[in-house]
């Protein structure tokens, strides 16, 4: 059975494609389209999933979409109701923006794909949350947890999962937290408040928070108060997210919290101003996972089960994930490696296959490398063509080469096989260097990542010795597997592992198990076998602003103006000369024009 | 032939068009906050022009125009990145002017190149499109450098900037050239039409938006009013907390309610 499962219209849209109960590709648009989490309907997904597995649309058995579009719509129009007459401005917005494309998903998919629109179905957008997370996830019985911004008209949910023994499987959602009452709202609105993009730059907030100290707590439990039956409820007067399209926060708000931060300015933390930032950060950071805690530990006792799978935007925070293994009292958490709308295409579609068709359940592989797989031979033609140096080794001189320029202090843009499903580089397109020295986290963001200082970096290292420079706690190594926890470094390698510890002393670590991506684990083996530390700064290739790259020529442009060092693909190394950075477009017409004029253009 | 000169007529009314205005540009860029709101929607376009330019050099197959490519496309993000510090300059120096500008307005958008479509599309419309395009950025910021007089840090940027894009320009139009060297001005001609009809299209789109919402607001406030009332009245008897998941509750899959 072929199933397509599509996430679209709100941000980061995805395709998916399930074949008799496997995933076989996802990839997000924003790969192939260039554009940072591109909303768009996922055409060019959609082509390269049927394109690369080879299937025609008409030979899909189904095409799922990842929420109940109309059931969202009359949520919108409920609120922009309720709010009257303050939503008057947001309503025409709110209006054309639905009735513009977004309600007629079914008329979207028929038209582009050519499939009847019999075979559009339909999953919520929590139950597709909760299938991504469950079904992806080694484990026979879990309790779920679901959390993000909101779906249709559910924030939260929670239920469990079961793969039965007769091959069937279940997800039953017991019960949701409804808008406008919203642990993702909340965050979202903090990260507004504190001048960052909504849907976007939440993790900054959540790195910015360690800067801080949890000072106002107690302000923010004002915002968010728990009800008797331990779920909780906001206070919508300090909001504006559910009345207007212009600002998340009310004017009692900012009573409550002070004047926001201009996106435009730095945060100096050593400012008075900028420490309040901070402390805000830490405040609804702290408030969220007291929370998140709070009603893991509740569907533990419920349950009484040992595994607990999240899912939703939510369950990108880290820092959030590690606490609730802590505490919560479940023995494993599984995060899968796009918990966010994205992963909801896989999430639609796994649902379909397993509840919709009753299809029996299969093992998913358990790594995230669903996407587009990178051509080698693009990057030396195009390397060899602009006068790069180019080199083509066996496996195991690259290796040893890679661990040596490492250990020398370069950076290096490592490129391999099929592309990461999801927002986390894992180790097919990062961008790898030694990470011991603050010096050298200075240096990427300054002339590479060109990001805010207070942003940690993340390390890899494997399985097998996480726990010699890590605090992982039990099942941690399950949570680091796809860097979904923030877990202490020992305190004893923490000035060796300075580039990848953030102030408080804790990474968002990645254990890599050999089978996941076995290049990357020989190269941490290697490394380790020069300097004794087995450990390597892992962040996503690509610079700010732009997604992650997809293609080898996409690698190579974005070496080509940045200051990494070398650049892998496959088999392919290419060093960066010192007179090889591009030339001023007057020097390279230049010499195009001495070259034509020799001849030799 | 008569529809180049009805172009030339249309383009050449185009940079009159733009003098004439001077001293429109001269009150836009006299105010503060407009001021800082232009330059910082400068600096969006130039970056996600250059991004799309870096699109370009990622997908041509002519590594002479990759090399090109990839440097416009890094004077483009130094541009945008200049633009942004000077907004950010601007904004820390008068402070007390900036309160509202960035909480109650979305922040102006447009994406780069007019939304160019960059996948697919063969180099010699590109760089028409570009050379069309650079040569209109360059009158415009000419225009700019001479009105913000009373700012020299912003005045040496469009300087700079001017300076950057006249040599785009010209390299754009010399690889049209020498790509297409038969048809390079019928190109550059289309591009300028091309550019024309999206323009018409940019402001028929802004009319009908404003259109649809003036009579989405009308509606609003004549047929609203009462279903207003009986969705306020609903959510009063909605309680907070838990909302249980009924057991037997069927996902239908066909349904988008």
């Amino acid at each position: 059975m072929r199933i397509l499962g599509i996430s679209a219209h709100y941000h980061d849209a995805a395709a998916a494609l399930v074949v008799d109960g496997v995933p076989i590709r996802a990839v997000q648009e924003e790969r192939l389209s260039r554009h940072k989490n591109d909303p768009s309907f996922p055409l060019a997904a959609i082509e390269w999933c049927l394109d690369d597995a080879g299937i025609d649309p008409e030979e899909l058995d189904a095409v799922v979409f990842y929420e109940r579009s109309m059931l969202k719509f009359e949520r919108i129009l409920t609120c922009a109701l309720r709010a009257f007459p303050r939503s008057w401005r947001a309503f025409p917005h709110a209006i054309k923006n639905s009735l513009g494309e977004k309600v007629w998903v079914r008329g979207i998919i028929a038209s582009h794909l050519g499939v009847p629109r019999s075979k559009t179905l339909f999953t919520s957008h929590h139950a597709a949350h909760a299938a991504a997370a469950f079904f992806t996830a080694p484990t026979r019985r879990a309790a779920i947890l679901t959390a993000d911004g909101v779906g249709e008209w559910a924030t939260l949910t929670v239920g469990y999962g079961e793969r039965r023994d007769k091959g069937d499987s279940a997800i039953n959602l017991l019960r949701e937290i409804r808008y406008p009452h919203s642990l993702g709202m909340l965050y979202s609105t903090f990260t507004a408040y504190l001048g960052f993009a909504v849907n976007e730059d939440e993790y900054k907030v959540m790195g910015l928070a360690a800067y801080g100290r949890p000072t106002m707590v107690e302000q923010v439990r004002k915002l968010i108060r728990r009800t008797a039956d331990g779920a909780f409820a906001l206070s919508t007067d300090y909001f504006e997210f559910h009345t207007t399209a212009a600002r998340s926060y009310s004017g009692k708000f900012i009573d409550l919290f002070g004047a926001p931060r201009n996106p435009f300015d730095p945060i100096d933390l050593e400012t008075t101003e900028g420490r309040r930032f901070a402390d805000c950060a830490a405040s609804v950071q702290r408030v969220l996972e007291e929370t998140l805690v709070d009603i893991a530990r509740a569907l533990q006792r419920e349950t009484g089960l040992r595994d607990l799978c999240l899912g939703g935007g939510v369950a990108l925070n880290g820092v959030a994930n590690a606490r609730i293994l802590a505490e919560s009292g479940f023995e494993r958490v599984f995060v899968p490696p796009a918990p966010g709308d994205a992963g909801c295409a896989l999430g639609a579609a796994l649902y379909a296959d397993r509840l919709y068709f009753g299809n029996p359940d299969r093992d998913v592989p358990d790594h995230p490398f669903w996407g587009p797989l990178v051509d080698a031979r693009e990057l030396t033609r195009a390397a060899r063509e602009d006068g790069q140096l180019v080199e083509e080794l066996e496996e195991g001189a690259l290796l040893n080469r890679i661990a040596g320029e490492l250990a020398a202090g370069r950076i290096v843009g490592w490129m391999d096989g099929a592309s990461e499903f999801g927002p986390r580089a894992l180790g097919h397109r990062s961008l790898l260097t030694a990470p011991h020295s603050s010096e050298m986290r200075d240096r990427l963001n300054r002339e590479i990542k060109f990001r805010e200082e207070f942003r940690p970096f993340a390390p890899v290292t494997t399985v097998e010795v996480a726990d010699r420079f890590f605090e992982v706690p039990p099942g941690g190594l399950r949570l680091a597997r796809f860097m979904s926890g923030v877990f202490p470094v020992r305190p004893e390698w923490r000035s060796a592992l300075a580039a990848v510890t953030h102030v408080d002393g804790s990474a968002r670590l990645q254990a890599l198990d050999r089978d996941m991506a076995p290049r990357l684990y020989a190269l941490l083996e290697a490394y380790g076998r020069r300097t004794g530390i087995p450990v390597l700064l892992n962040t996503s290739f690509n610079v700010a602003g732009e997604p992650i790259v997809n293609r080898a020529l996409e690698g190579y442009s974005t070496f080509r103006r940045c200051g990494i060092d070398l650049l892998v693909a496959g088999q392919a190394v290419i060093t960066r000369r010192a007179s090889a950075r591009p030339r001023p477009l007057e020097e390279e017409m230049a010499c195009s024009e001495s070259a034509v004029a020799s001849g030799v253009e | 032939m008569l529809t180049f000169r009805v172009f030339a007529m249309a383009t050449s009314f185009s940079a009159y068009l733009d003098r004439a205005l001077q001293p429109v540009h001269h009150w836009v860029w006299s105010d503060f906050d407009r001021r800082v709101r232009k330059l910082i929607a400068f600096g969006e376009v130039e970056g996600d022009g250059g991004r799309d330019i870096l699109r370009a050099a990622e997908l041509t197959a002519d590594p002479l125009l990759r090399r090109l490519y990839l440097a416009h496309a890094i004077d483009e993000l130094h541009h945008a990145d200049l633009f942004r510090k000077r907004s950010a300059a601007l904004l820390r120096s008068r402070r007390a002017h900036s309160s509202g500008l960035f909480n109650a307005t979305p922040l102006p958008g447009g994406h780069g190149l007019d939304d160019l479509k960059i996948d697919g599309e063969p180099d010699h419309r590109l760089l028409a499109f570009l050379h069309v395009a650079e040569k209109a950025a360059a009158g415009r910021f000419a225009i700019y450098r001479d009105v913000v007089n009373d700012d020299p840090l912003t005045q040496a940027i469009f300087d700079k900037i001017l300076r950057d894009e006249v040599f785009h320009m010209n390299y754009t139009y010399t690889q049209l050239a020498r790509i297409s060297p038969a048809s390079y001005r019928r190109y550059v001609w289309r591009a300028r039409a091309s550019r024309l009809w999206k323009r018409y299209l940019r402001i028929a789109a802004a009319l009908a938006a404003i259109v649809g919402a003036v009579m989405l607001t009308l509606q609003y406030f004549i047929l609203v009013p009462p279903f207003a009332w009986l969705a306020k009245r609903a959510e009063r008897r909605e309680k907070s907390g838990w909302v249980p998941i009924p057991h037997d509750r069927v996902e239908s899959a066909t349904s988008q309610y």
